[in-house]
């Protein structure tokens, strides 16, 4: 089980407690960063472990760091991306339920490198128990001097704040939770200028997953070399894979960067629920591209699978099995993005909301032979020409599961 | 200047500017929606995606930014299928109420899809219902069926005005621009709403229904409804007065003026628009005895010069006063000053103008007429009409309508029966009409040519945007041919036959307007 860095200490009673986590080796990280490492040395570490953002870009964190301008008169803010809305994702929801420490341990390193004094943790709006525990560990952390002013007796102050957000999936795109936290309406900025330079409250932001901050502990007490031994050159660490769907076991797997997809289906989580025949995954979020069955031999890992025209993104599996529809799949996709979409920009707002008027209309028996095209032509012409990623994110999984599936879609049509 | 190449052609574009704008400057359009000149890029109609060579996706021509060597193609397929894609997505809850549409003629999204679409609606679920006339503002409708969302409005609201008025509400398909409930927009600038919108959505209830725009013509002209100079583009109705119709005009919009009124021009100016077709002069008369007498100007000019040259003859040259308003042109200032003052030697100049109201910080000055600085820098000194002096005086000319404004109207009466000879020079009727021997009709700026010196010392030139309907004559040319037939310097004034020429004589007089 060593080869686990964020689960590992899942098991232990209380560990939400500052106490126990300390027990566990907690908080060593920040002494070691804030005593004895620079913040340039804490940027050189975790740039050398090739940590990748896990909410779903993969952009390399320590690169994302490196882009803060240290020579502006403005205050930085650091922003944790809580707010974990991608259909089948929900990894964030148990490492800050049953380790809110670690990743309040992220959080200062990180600010400390970057020379941030205020961090906010954007949480999503339903998450409210894990809110308020988040919330008793800030408090704890500042009791015990690890948050508040001179941390550990150095010169370094910070102040971490929980923000819920209000249930809206487009907060999860770093510029509409800015625009969200800064009090307005959940809109994304266009960019340039990035968060980088221009982000909340017109100053300099870094914006982490939880998942991406939670692996900052490990990766200043053991070293980056150790990390990216976990994963991949390019890659490093563990991902922790949340497996829902037609599987025995559904839940979160961590697991090295790399591992197979059948391996995370077939040994982790259990194989299929009642032996039933796979058809489809989904295999980073529901905004990643469909796999057939065919295709779950595939290496888990950012580029394996962009190579495969998927994404790892939120590293979420939906599997699928033969019994379900695929018209409910593509049902459920084109529903969620056309009640998601924020309305700024025209092909989102309008075309998620026809695609899913066509798509109720075939579920409704009353598809007509065009209409599988028409979806495909609706979904190009959002690809790649939306303000913010959500159009992508719609665009993509529909364009897939009408390719890939277009046989059995027809079958639906009532001519056939 | 970075040079860029926008399909080939090498352009300059200064340091900052947008791709949008630099091919702007170089008579390239690109199309789009929500981008404004006068607002920060917003980026969400997606309409103006242009290629740029290196990069993947299409970018925003509005938002991206000029840098040396940008190789840019704005009619590539690629552009023109996304431009379709765009206009597909807007017309499929688009209305098809254009027949009924005010916007119709001058809308974005009918002139883009008969340049870029001109396809067959594949739409074949129903469109969403909104609400069709939701009243935004005193002179505002809102059609959100109409609506593109381009937030041009809430955008104005928020950077011009600053009012923060309205924003958007709900999400995605049924995002919608609202106000706070019962709380219309009211604001001295909220007319320019309908002017931005780039669509039907928002339309003006003042002209609303009234007309097809295509009927209109629009000229440029000055606003003189204060000293800001705003300039406006009048649009009236050419067929008049052929076609019965009470008014020639049926709107004024703002003309884009970046030194004066950017792209705005306030509601005062904006609907304050009736003066040009209501209380108008429109018959040259003399009054004997009570009897009214329709005169030529000719005629008028004769007789006036008599009244002014027997006057001078017995010595009584000092017995003739003027009086002066500051909607009159530079020209028209300068013109009486050289001919009464400096030509026939009278002393007794007199302003009278509308009173001063509030101003509203913005575009809208306290000072309610086009010319006071003109009448300041061409060397004229504000004298208010005084009782004393008014009735001492043989013959006086009126030039504007506005001394009862200054003058109560009882003592006015007086002053005036004692004048032997009073000759009226206004274009809109008023208590004075009775009081005085001839009345001449004349023009509105807006039925003239000439130059304004606005409120900062910016000169203005127009030319007349509406015919001149009345009998009477513009008051430079009524100057003029009193010039003439007294004779008086007549070297000077023969050759200044139009506003022009006067112009180019007060340049090399008074140094401020080189």
């Amino acid at each position: 089980m060593d080869e686990k860095i964020l689960t590992q200490h899942f098991g232990v009673e209380g560990l939400f407690r500052l106490e126990v986590y300390r027990g566990q080796g907690g908080y060593k990280a920040v002494e070691k960063a804030l005593k004895q490492m620079t913040p340039a040395a804490v940027l050189d570490e975790v740039k050398k472990a090739s940590l990748r953002g896990r909410g779903g870009a993969g952009f390399p964190a320590g690169m994302k760091w490196g882009f803060v301008p240290q020579d502006v008169p403005k205050p930085r803010y650091l922003c944790v991306n809580a707010d974990e809305g991608e259909p089948g994702t929900f990894k964030d929801r148990y490492l800050m339920n049953h380790n809110p420490h670690l990743l309040l341990e992220g959080t200062i390193i990180a600010s400390y490198a970057v020379g941030i004094r205020s961090a906010f943790i954007y949480i999503r709006g339903e998450y409210e128990a894990i809110a308020l525990r988040l919330e008793a560990a800030i408090a704890e952390a500042h009791r015990n001097g690890y948050l508040g002013e001179k941390i550990l007796g150095t010169g370094f102050d910070l102040d971490v704040v929980v923000h819920r957000g209000a249930g809206a999936y487009i907060c999860g795109e770093e510029t509409a939770l800015l625009e969200s936290l800064e009090g307005k309406r959940g809109h994304p900025r266009l960019k340039p200028p990035f968060p980088a330079s221009v982000g909340l409250f017109q100053c300099p932001t870094v914006i982490n997953n939880v998942e991406t901050l939670s692996n900052i502990p490990y990766i200043i007490q053991e070293g980056a070399e150790s990390f990216l031994k976990k994963g991949l050159p390019r890659d490093g660490g563990t991902r922790v894979f949340g497996v829902s769907g037609m599987v025995r076991r559904p839940g979160i797997y961590e697991l090295p960067l790399g591992t197979k997809l059948r391996t995370i289906i077939f040994d982790h989580a259990g194989g299929m629920k009642d032996d039933r025949e796979l058809k489809a995954v989904i295999p980073g979020g529901m905004s990643a591209p469909i796999l057939t069955a065919d295709e779950i031999d595939l290496p888990m890992d950012f580029d394996s699978l962009a190579e495969a025209g998927s994404m790892l993104g939120s590293a979420a599996v939906i599997v699928i099995d033969k019994e379900t529809s695929i018209l409910d799949v593509l049902r459920a996709v084109a529903k969620f993005y056309s009640h998601e979409s924020c309305g700024q920009c025209t092909p989102c707002r309008i075309g998620t909301a026809w695609i899913n008027k066509i798509v109720k209309r075939l579920a409704g028996g009353e598809g007509e032979p065009d209409d599988i095209d028409a979806i495909i032509r609706l979904a190009a012409n959002i690809k790649g020409k939306t303000l913010c990623p959500l159009g992508d994110a719609a665009a993509l999984p529909l364009l897939s599961i009408c390719q890939k599936f277009r046989h059995e879609l027809e079958g639906y049509l009532p001519h056939a | 200047m970075p040079k860029i190449f926008i399909d080939d052609r090498g352009v300059e574009a200064a340091q900052g500017l947008t791709v949008l704008q630099a091919a702007d400057s170089a008579g390239i359009a690109i199309p789009h929606f929500c981008y404004h000149p006068a607002f920060a890029p917003e980026g969400s109609c997606r309409m103006c995606l242009v290629e740029i060579e290196g990069l993947p996706k299409l970018e925003l021509a509005c938002s991206t930014i000029v840098r040396e060597g940008l190789k840019v193609r704005t009619t590539s397929p690629k552009v023109v299928e996304a431009r379709k894609g765009v206009l597909e997505f807007l017309l499929a809850e688009h209305p098809l109420d254009c027949p009924i549409c005010d916007k119709a003629g001058e809308c974005k999204l009918q002139d883009y899809f008969e340049e870029y679409g001109l396809f067959k609606s594949q739409f074949k679920e129903a469109k969403e219902k909104r609400e069709k006339k939701f009243r935004l503002g005193r002179n505002l409708i809102l059609d959100r069926e109409r609506c593109i969302l381009c937030t041009r409005c809430v955008r104005f609201l928020n950077e011009i005005t600053k009012t923060e008025d309205a924003g958007i509400l709900s999400r995605g398909i049924h995002s919608e621009v609202g106000i706070f409930e019962s709380e219309l927009i009211d604001n001295n600038y909220s007319g320019n709403l309908a002017q931005i919108c780039p669509v039907g959505a928002i339309t003006d209830s003042d002209f609303r229904f009234k007309t097809r725009v295509w009927f209109l013509e629009s000229k440029k002209s000055v606003c003189p409804l204060c000293s800001r100079g705003c300039n406006i583009t009048i649009d009236s109705h050419p067929g008049f007065p052929r076609i019965p119709r009470s008014r020639r005009v049926y709107r004024i919009r703002a003309c884009q003026n970046p030194d004066i009124n950017s792209h705005w021009i306030c509601d005062h100016g904006r609907y304050g628009y009736a003066y040009l077709d209501e209380g108008r002069q429109d018959k040259l008369v003399w009054k004997r005895g009570g009897r009214e007498t329709g005169l030529n100007w000719d005629k008028a000019v004769r007789i006036l010069t008599e009244k002014v040259r027997s006057l001078v003859e017995r010595g009584k040259g000092s017995r003739i006063g003027v009086v002066l308003n500051t909607n009159l042109t530079n020209e028209e200032i300068f013109l009486a000053d050289r001919l009464f003052r400096k030509g026939l030697g009278i002393e007794k100049f007199f302003v009278a103008d509308p009173p001063p109201e509030k101003g509203d910080g913005f575009l809208l000055t306290a000072d309610r007429t086009a010319n006071s600085r003109g009448l300041q820098e061409v060397g004229l000194t504000f004298h208010a009409p005084d009782l004393k002096a008014l009735s001492e005086l043989d013959l006086l000319f009126i030039f504007g309508h506005y001394l009862p404004t200054a003058i109560n109207p009882a003592d006015l009466r007086r002053a005036l029966e004692k004048i032997e000879t009073t000759a009226l020079f206004a274009s809109h009727k008023s208590a004075l009409d009775g009081l005085v021997d001839f009345v001449v009709p004349v023009p509105v700026i807006a039925e003239k040519s000439g130059s304004l010196t606005n409120i900062d010392g910016r000169v203005q030139s127009f030319i007349a945007a509406l015919d001149f309907g009345g009998d009477g004559v513009p008051e430079w040319r009524g100057l003029l041919d009193l010039a003439k037939e007294l004779k008086v310097e007549h070297r000077y004034f023969w050759p200044l036959t139009s506003p022009e020429a006067v112009f180019r004589v007060l340049q090399e007089e008074v140094p401020f307007f080189k």
